[in-house]
């Protein structure tokens, strides 16, 4: 056994996560307090078991099962259903990345669509877009966060990113409307 | 795998990059030589970039982050069963490093040992030397080859949100040339790109990593000043990682130069008139 990374090294790994973890929290639980209760007891835990003997090849992924698993025994205690996925169609949304501060302003416009739209998702489809498409999560890695096999992880994006191709296209309707 | 139906069936694991080697190069050559499949890819890119670019959701409120600092800042070293691979790559670079370093970190040790602990590095800074220790390993091959600046410049618009500008210092002055600049690229840093420049002196690599401030602050480490400017230093995995900020723009300078790393600074301000500029860096 063998110890490879010093105590701020470690401490900055960790804290180099927390805005994601953040954001996974809120995905997860949709109200600030829990949420922010989660990140803490994630970390807690992890503080808990950095000291044993454990996989540390990717400290992200490793706080994300944590969290994850933190969130569904909160759950459990709460006695809180699982929801069901259901499919949807296609639309796209232009993305410009560029130095023109008009063009910055709109995609500034379009990424607040966007996040309102992964906000309209329910639970499953919002938290497999932020883990693969906001975090870069690789399928093997989203596998062990949600404990389900890579096929599973597949089928399930894609299900998440068709609603949220819809979700989308419902806004930019509604704007093209109001603009 | 050459038809269109086969190949669409892949085509979502090929831009989640989920496909390696000869199943990728299939794909690739197909979507190439096909107007149907290419559009398809154009479309749904333009799709996944627009949710990649939405982040980041959420950030942490400045409360929360100073009870998770509180957190972690009493966790003792983590401990781990087996050698990652990520540890077997670094175990022969970090022995090399550490015969050659070996004198200065003891000299380090004992000159630091009245200190306090220094704050940990940033994330930025964080990032910056990983982005180092990758390119050295051949893992971020560069996008662009380059010595000229301004080529690079000029690669460099309207693929990052802010305006890069690399001095052409040498090319002008005259004086012995010092260091070569080897090229760029752009890596991922807070779900936006950073401009990411390669340079050698003496044979050693030194990278520069661009981001806008808005992006990341410089921290941590210990902070010097310098012509208005606070630099805040750290040693990284055996780096020497230089960060700070100016007009709107954060920087940090990786090497694993002597003492601070303050030689690489010279790929920016290698004329006389700015050893006053670098001589703070300097241990005295």
């Amino acid at each position: 056994m063998e110890t490879f990374v010093s105590n701020s090294g470690f401490a900055a790994t960790m804290l180099e996560h927390l805005d994601a973890l953040s954001g996974y929290a809120m995905t997860l639980t949709r109200d600030r307090t829990e949420a922010e209760d989660l990140v803490q007891e994630t970390y807690l835990r992890a503080v808990k078991a950095a000291n044993q003997p454990a996989p540390q090849e990717n400290p992200k992924a490793w706080l994300f099962v944590i969290m994850r698993n933190t969130w569904l025994n909160v759950m459990r205690h709460k006695q809180h259903g699982v929801q069901i996925f259901d499919d949807g169609t296609a639309a796209a949304i232009a993305s410009d990345v560029t130095s023109n501060p008009h063009v910055v302003y709109l995609r500034k416009l379009e990424q607040e669509l966007v996040r309102e739209a992964i906000a309209s998702l329910p639970v499953p489809h919002r938290e497999i877009i932020v883990l693969r498409d906001i975090e870069g999560f690789s399928y093997h890695e989203i596998a062990t966060v949600l404990n389900c096999p890579a096929g599973t992880v597949m089928s399930r994006l894609g299900r998440a990113r068709g609603k949220l191709r819809d979700a989308l296209s419902a806004r930019q309707k509604v704007h093209r409307r109001i603009g | 795998m050459t038809n269109c139906e086969n190949v669409r069936e892949r085509l979502t694991l090929y831009l989640d990059n989920e496909l390696q080697g000869d199943e990728r190069a299939l794909v690739e050559a197909h979507v190439e030589s096909c107007d149907s499949c290419a559009s398809f890819v154009e479309k749904e890119l333009t799709f996944l970039n627009a949710i990649r670019t939405s982040g980041p959701l959420h950030v942490a409120s400045p409360e929360l982050k100073a009870k998770v600092s509180e957190i972690v800042g009493g966790a003792k070293e983590p401990v781990v069963r087996e050698r990652s691979r990520r540890l077997k790559w670094m175990l022969p670079v970090a022995a090399a490093l550490l015969v050659l370093l070996l004198p200065v970190v003891v000299w380090r040790i004992v000159r630091d040992g009245d200190h306090p602990e220094n704050e940990a590095p940033s994330a930025f800074a964080l990032k910056a030397a990983e982005s180092h220790l990758k390119h050295i390993r051949g893992q971020l091959p560069l996008e662009i080859t380059s010595s000229r600046p301004e080529e690079i410049s000029e690669w460099f618009e309207n693929k990052v949100n802010f305006h890069v500008k690399l001095p052409s210092y040498q090319e002008t002055s005259g004086q012995e040339i010092l260091y070569k600049l080897e090229g760029g690229r752009l890596v991922n840093f807070q779900n936006d790109y950073a401009a990411y420049v390669s340079y050698h002196m003496k044979d050693r690599p030194i990278s520069l990593v661009i981001t806008s401030e808005l992006l990341a602050k410089p921290s941590g480490g210990e902070e010097i000043a310098s012509r208005g400017l606070m630099f805040h230093y750290n040693a990284i995995d055996g780096l020497k990682v230089i960060t700070w900020s100016d007009r709107g723009l954060t920087y940090a300078l990786v090497s694993d130069l002597e003492e601070r790393g303050h030689e690489s600074c010279i790929v920016c301000h290698q004329g006389t008139k700015d050893q006053d500029f670098i001589e703070p860096l300097k241990r005295h």
